[in-house]
């Protein structure tokens, strides 16, 4: 009996010790969890109401107002035709990150296949953004975009995916300029970051979304310092000066790839998937031919 | 490229206090919680000093839930709502440079990392940045099987400790 009673008391005693240690090992760990709860107010459902997201195309001032290159050349812009096709808008949770290595965890998508070119200086310089395209959606929240740059199969982009038609000028030379590109992209992107959110749209109202061309990234930006990096990745305008033939730059990607030094076509083709953002949002660049 | 990382770290403060009241005298009191920190670098190390930073809560997304600055060091505390459980968003802008990070809140815990995106756009280019968000320990409570066994655990203790002073002498 005396030896039961010492034995439990044994017992009894690691039986106190016992939480303490669980506590220790357990007292300084998150709580983990995979899922997030959906916003009450706008959640995603297939059945719910419709409304319209417009999805928009924006080269921002620098394509609306012209800006000054790295190398100091004053660019204008005429046109700057771009062909957009199979844009996809998705409601994603978790949130799409497009620098992990991870697919879009799409509880719904809206599609619209068909390529369309727009012109990205079109209106004057307080212009909105150009429309691309308006499709019928699902209320819900938009935090992802992706799309392709085609060539476009008419107008006055055709075959090419992008089109840069302007003037450029330094020290009183003024060199008109027309690059067509014939590089075919394809952008997926996470969420609109800017100043205004974008893609939450809610019983049939309208939301914006917004495919971002950041073209400073392939001139650079005489407004931020010579050796911020916009400039110092950036191709700026010398290398296409270069290329002029009777006071005037005309190149196509093929000739591009012929006429431009090695190593300024390679950084040429390094620029090209920078070049599609949502607002200030990363995309990840997922389709590069030539 | 560049990175913006902004770092969740978890912080609780200790039971509420407050001093007598006095004339003249200041009456300070604090409220535990748990708080997220958001430090935001570019991938070469460079804080994202005086930065935008919007926070938004799973309840409203469109319009932010709070709004401030980074210090000198590119960090940002604030304090979610623990009644809001869900992900929230931290906007992380400055001068064309941004990024906005997911974070899983779960009741008064941040629950997991999150990855968020920022400006820019591969390899080639100088302004990109990424976002990543990594929960430090914040003071989190027992698990609900933890709390069974620690209450049993002492229950037991309490019924041994008995037994060892009730033993009979030899």
């Amino acid at each position: 009996m005396q030896e039961t009673v010492i034995r439990l008391a044994r017992a009894g005693l690691l039986a106190v010790l016992l939480p303490l240690t669980l506590q220790a090992c357990g007292g300084d760990s998150p709580t983990a969890t995979d899922t997030a709860s959906p916003d009450p107010q706008i959640a995603a459902s297939g059945t719910a109401g419709e409304g319209t997201l417009v999805v928009r195309a924006n080269g921002e001032d620098f394509v609306r107002q012209g800006f000054t290159t790295s190398d100091g050349w004053e660019m204008e812009f005429d046109n700057v035709y771009v062909t957009l096709a199979n844009v996809t808008a998705y409601q994603t949770d978790p949130p799409f990150d497009p620098q992990a290595t991870q697919e879009i965890n799409a509880q719904e998508t809206v599609s619209v296949s068909e390529p369309i070119t727009v012109d990205l200086a079109e209106g004057d310089e307080a212009a909105d953004p150009v429309m691309v395209a308006e499709v019928k959606a699902p209320e819900g929240r938009y935090n992802a975009l992706s799309w392709e740059m085609v060539a476009a199969p008419e107008g006055p982009a055709e075959g090419y995916s992008i089109v840069l038609q302007g003037t450029a000028t330094r020290d009183g030379q003024t060199l008109p300029f027309v690059l067509r590109l014939s590089e075919e992209l394809a952008f997926t992107c996470g969420d609109f970051v800017g100043d205004q959110r974008k893609g939450i749209l809610s019983g049939d109202d309208e939301a914006d979304l917004e495919a971002t061309f950041h073209f400073d990234h392939l001139f650079g930006d005489g407004e931020a310092p010579a050796d911020d990096e916009i400039n110092t990745g950036a191709l700026g305008f010398d290398p296409l000066a270069a290329l002029a033939e009777g006071g005037r730059v005309e190149a196509n990607s093929q000739q591009l790839s012929e006429r431009l030094a090695p190593a300024d076509y390679q950084k040429l083709l390094e620029i090209l998937p920078s070049l599609g953002h949502v607002g200030e949002g990363h995309c990840e660049e997922t389709n590069l031919t030539a | 490229m560049r990175r913006v990382i902004p770092i969740i770290l978890g912080c609780i403060g200790a039971a509420a206090g407050a001093a007598p009241a006095l004339a003249h005298g200041v009456v300070l009191n604090y409220q535990p919680a748990n708080s997220i920190a958001v430090e935001a670098t570019f991938d070469n190390g460079e804080p994202m000093a005086d930065a935008q930073v919007l926070v938004y809560s799973p309840e409203s997304p469109s319009e932010p839930w709070a709004e401030g600055t980074t210090d000198a060091q590119g960090r940002f505390l604030f304090s979610p709502d623990a009644s809001l459980p869900g992900t929230w968003e931290v906007s992380v802008r400055q001068a064309g440079h941004g990024g906005i990070v997911a974070i899983p809140v779960e009741g008064t815990s941040v629950a997991t990392t999150a990855e968020g995106s920022g400006s820019g756009g591969g390899e080639a280019t100088s302004n990109s940045e990424t976002m990543s968000a990594r929960p430090q320990a914040a003071t989190a409570g027992p698990s609900p099987v933890q709390q069974g066994i620690m209450v049993g655990s002492v229950i037991w203790g309490f019924i041994g400790t008995a037994l060892f002073f009730s033993r009979g002498k030899r």
